[in-house]
């Protein structure tokens, strides 16, 4: 024998790993050439290219009014998120932690209760006092829904900081408030925003919440989006799709930067 | 409280937030939790026993009536059909992401958890798309001469198992991956020099030593797979209901709240419960360090 | 039944290692390695990190398969055979007992591979554990037991089979001093009652020195010297191995004569006439060579037969058994000298001129530049 044997167990274990990879990645892919296919369908070899599904989402008013109104919530529920979160973090992190875990237990609490059910209380009760519908609604709904990442991402931050740094301030004549804008803030920074992006994507995208608390006249985009494909399941949901990907990737990849910095 | 337990809340002992400053700004934190998320569940638990005098016969319908009946086993039934098929699936890639290089591995990882980076939204239309008459999997299936005519794929209730396998397949690759890798690799090798063929060692060696990884994961999948209802609402069939799609048919439709609220009560008290019974198991903190 | 009758039948097996080379990209962490093996011995191999030693034990194993070379056991080519099927036992530096199995079943494993019965495999890993002196230990699992129990496990489990070769990978390292002296003493037993080939891996020189047959000094992947302990400590075939085992005492020298005597001049300016035995690497005259000598051959004070070193002592250091004698040259160098405990300095102190002597013959000569 010259040459280690080839095992022909794992030949067969590598192709039906591969064959799993395809299925993860094709459905996530496929969307962007079918955005710029002149024809509605998948076909191969591609018809032809354009934009004209693009210029269609840009140029709908109904389009760009859900649009905007999810980046809005979205960019409202990351400064709230992040607010709430960090603050509370702080607390539990730098407090004598007595009531730990009650916290951990309410933390986890929106993460565990299927959405639907969330999503139909929220409904429930924005109804009768009138937020169903308006920004502020979503915007609550939503930053309930991120505060547990936010929380985790700053419970990793603010546990790699000395306190000793805090008290050396404090004991320099600076507040607790001072010394923590000044010392520790700029050091826990990138998770800062590293949540604050995580809680963005997280309100940007949410579908089952925004459904129930969407009005006729106020409907986020993946409320339009579900409300698109039920009904017609017309090509521009590919462009808008392929939108959003790169948008999740982007702000995504933006967050683990900042973590990865944050680290040093 | 003594004086100085009072005393000790309202002053910083230097290190440590007093008492008082650490609830400030802890307020927020449970008065959001409180109004938005308490709140609303405790008025839906509420109206499902109080409505319309108090009674349990919301719940009652829930399992008496044979067509929920129904709803909550197909639920119960397409959740198991996930989980399996997300084992099936998931675990070979788990296990092959320990054995391969780091580079490699490193690719793989991507390709799993780049499904999370977009929303239920994009991924279920995804599969709108892939499924429908002239979508890729028939013009597939008919290219290779399986079927000679489109099938009707899109929905049913297939369409909602394997488009919920796709979405839910990260969270069962990623703790397995963590419970295969903690694995040590000399298990592996002792086992080897010990006589063991490859199959063998999967077998008596990695198999028993990562079955808290597949409960973990299996747990995951099956627990969000029994609330999801993106998919099911958009890829599922309106006779072939599931927990999710029967409550929101119920609200916006025939407009019967108390059972609506006694069908999420039911849904969330068991999954609450399961959520519970096996939290350490889950270790939730772990998780989010995936992302 | 009599003892006779129950030992195994396996005696040691007689291995070959030939031209071993790893190459991990430009790094080449075995580099030409070849070895014979007798059967029955018992084989150290001992080096620093890096040196390859457990890069030769893996190839053994089968773990990992050399870019070029071949090894060689009992006649049979092993070198690309799978691990599984080359029927040597191992014991890892953790134990590795696996954590889901009991004692008996983690002993038995390797039986059960080879298609035992259930009985038969679970009455021959009682024995094996019987050989570790551990019976009735079959019932529990790894974590309810010491470290020293653990290894006597795996050690039961890698003999069960009867191989003709056992590798060891720095099997006591995780083991805290007093355990360890006691498993050097039991797995010694266990060769001589077995009568199998073991590869020992360590980086501690004392426990090859005493445990092995044969030592094989390993740097960079190359065997830098093979032999029994003795050789190994008496007389190093070069400087690395002069250095890596004991202590040694390094003086850079000129050659000044060759001959049946070679003259060398030292930095203080004594002059010696080293005898040519006491040569281990060839040096010219007006060659810069290192003399070597041990720590424990320097006496303090002249005598005959015995060359001197003038030495201003740095520091005196009194350990019980002995006196360690630390003396600066006057380029600055140290010698260390140790001598019994007991002796009397009399007026020396730290500061003082000493001499230090060594017998004619106890003093090495090496080539090239002092370390």
């Amino acid at each position: 024998m010259t040459r280690a044997p080839i095992n022909k167990g794992s030949l067969a274990l590598s192709a039906y790993i591969y064959a799993v990879l395809a299925f993860i990645v094709i459905p996530l892919v496929i969307v962007i050439p079918m955005s710029i296919t002149t024809s509605e369908f998948l076909e191969f070899p591609p018809t032809g290219f354009t934009l004209k599904w693009y210029a269609e989402y840009f140029g709908d008013r109904q389009w760009v009014r859900a649009t905007i109104l999810s980046l809005q919530v979205a960019a409202l529920t990351a400064v709230l998120a992040s607010v709430i979160g960090t603050a509370a973090t702080y607390a539990m992190v730098r407090g004598r932690g007595r009531l730990a875990s009650l916290f951990q237990a309410l933390l986890i609490g929106p993460i565990v209760v299927p959405h639907i059910a969330l999503a139909v209380g929220l409904y429930l009760v924005f109804q009768q006092i009138g937020l169903s519908g308006t920004i502020t609604g979503f915007v609550l709904a939503h930053t309930v829904l991120a505060l547990p990442f936010v929380v985790f991402t700053m419970a990793a931050a603010l546990g790699k900081v000395d306190p000793s740094l805090e008290a050396a301030a404090m004991s320099c004549g600076a507040s607790r408030f001072d010394a923590f804008r000044l010392v520790t803030l700029p050091l826990v920074l990138p998770n800062v925003l590293s949540g604050a992006l995580f809680a963005f994507i997280i309100s940007f995208d949410e579908p089952v919440v925004s459904f129930f608390l969407s009005g006729i006249r106020q409907k986020t985009l993946p409320r339009r989006m579900f409300d698109d494909i039920e009904q017609n399941l017309t090509p521009i949901i590919p462009a808008i799709a392929t939108l959003l990907i790169l948008l999740s990737v982007a702000i995504l990849l933006g967050a683990y930067v900042l973590k990865s910095r944050g680290k040093r | 409280m003594s004086a100085a337990g009072r005393s000790a809340f309202w002053h910083s002992d230097g290190r440590r937030l007093s008492g008082f400053s650490a609830l400030l700004l802890l307020c927020p934190f449970f008065v959001i939790i409180g109004f938005v998320f308490l709140y609303p569940l405790a008025k839906l638990l509420v109206i499902s026993v109080m409505e319309p005098e108090p009674t349990l016969a919301n719940y009652a319908k829930v399992v008496t009536n044979p067509v929920y009946a129904r709803v909550l086993l197909r639920t119960l039934w397409t959740a198991v059909l996930v989980t399996v098929t997300c084992v099936v699936l998931g675990f070979p890639v788990a296990y092959f992401m320990t054995r391969i290089r780091s580079a490699l591995a490193a690719v793989v990882a991507i390709c799993v958890i780049l499904p999370l980076w977009s929303s239920v939204l994009v991924r279920t239309a995804a599969w709108a798309y892939l499924l429908e008459r002239h979508g890729l999997v028939n013009t597939g299936l008919q290219a290779i001469g399986l079927t000679d005519g489109p099938l009707q794929l899109l929905y049913t209730q297939s369409a909602v198992v394997i488009a919920m396998a796709h979405v839910l397949l990260p969270f069962m690759i990623l703790p397995l991956y963590g419970a295969l890798r903690s694995i040590p690799n000399d298990y592996m090798r002792a086992a080897s020099v010990l006589g063991a063929p490859n199959h063998r060692i999967f077998l008596e060696v990695v198999l028993p030593l990562s079955l808290p990884g597949v409960v973990s994961g299996s747990l995951l999948v099956f627990l969000t797979a029994l609330g999801f209802f993106i998919t099911p609402a958009l890829l599922g069939s309106p006779q072939e209901l599931m927990i999710a799609t029967l409550v929101s048919q119920q609200i916006r439709e025939v407009l019967d709240w108390p059972f609506a609220a006694a069908l999420v009560g039911t849904l969330t008290l068991f999954v609450t419960f399961l959520a519970l019974v096996f939290s350490k198991t889950l270790r939730f903190d772990r998780l989010m360090g995936a992302s | 039944m009599t003892d006779e009758a129950n030992k195994p039948s396996a005696a040691g097996a007689s291995i070959h290692i030939r031209a071993l080379e790893k190459r991990y990209g430009p790094v080449r962490a075995v580099d030409g390695v070849d070895i014979d093996i007798a059967a029955g011995e018992f084989l150290a191999l001992l080096g620093p990190s890096g040196s390859g030693k457990t890069t030769i034990l893996m190839a053994l194993a089968g773990f990992e398969f050399p870019t070029s070379g071949t090894i060689t056991v009992d006649g049979e080519d092993l070198t690309y055979l799978p691990a599984n099927k080359r029927n040597l036992g191992m014991v890892f530096q953790n134990y590795t007992l696996f954590p889901h199995m009991s004692i008996l079943d983690n002993v038995a494993f390797p039986l059960k591979m080879r298609g035992v019965s259930k009985a038969e495999r679970h009455a021959r890993a009682q024995q094996a554990l019987a050989t570790v002196r551990l019976e009735g230990y079959g019932e529990r699992t790894a974590s309810q037991l010491s470290g020293g129990q653990q290894q006597r496990v795996a050690l039961a489990r890698a003999i069960v089979y009867h191989p003709r070769v056992l590798l060891m990978d720095e099997p006591l390292s995780a083991l805290d001093k007093n355990l360890r002296e006691e498993m050097q003493l039991e797995i010694k037993r266990l060769h001589a009652e077995l009568g199998i080939t073991v590869i020992f891996v360590t980086h501690d020189q004392g426990e090859a020195l005493t445990m092995a047959d044969r030592v094989a000094v390993l740097k960079d992947g190359r065997i830098q010297q093979i032999g029994p302990s003795r050789a190994l400590y008496e007389r190093p075939e070069n400087l690395f191995t002069a250095g890596f085992i004991g202590e040694m005492n390094f003086i850079d020298v000129d050659v000044q004569a060759v001959g049946e005597q070679f003259r060398v001049a030292l930095p203080s300016g004594e002059v010696w006439d080293v005898p040519a035995s006491a040569v281990v690497e060839p040096v010219k005259v007006g060659e810069k060579a290192v003399l070597a000598v041990r720590p424990e051959r320097l006496q303090l004070g002249a005598g005959d037969g015995r060359y001197s070193l003038h030495v201003t002592l740095r520091d005196i250091v009194y350990a019980g058994a002995a006196l360690l004698l630390i003396g600066a040259l006057p380029n600055g160098k140290e010698i260390r000298a140790r001598i019994p405990g007991a002796s009397n300095l009399g007026p020396l102190a730290i500061g003082s001129v000493a001499t230090f002597s060594v017998p004619k013959d106890a003093a090495l000569l090496y080539r090239g530049l002092g370390q």
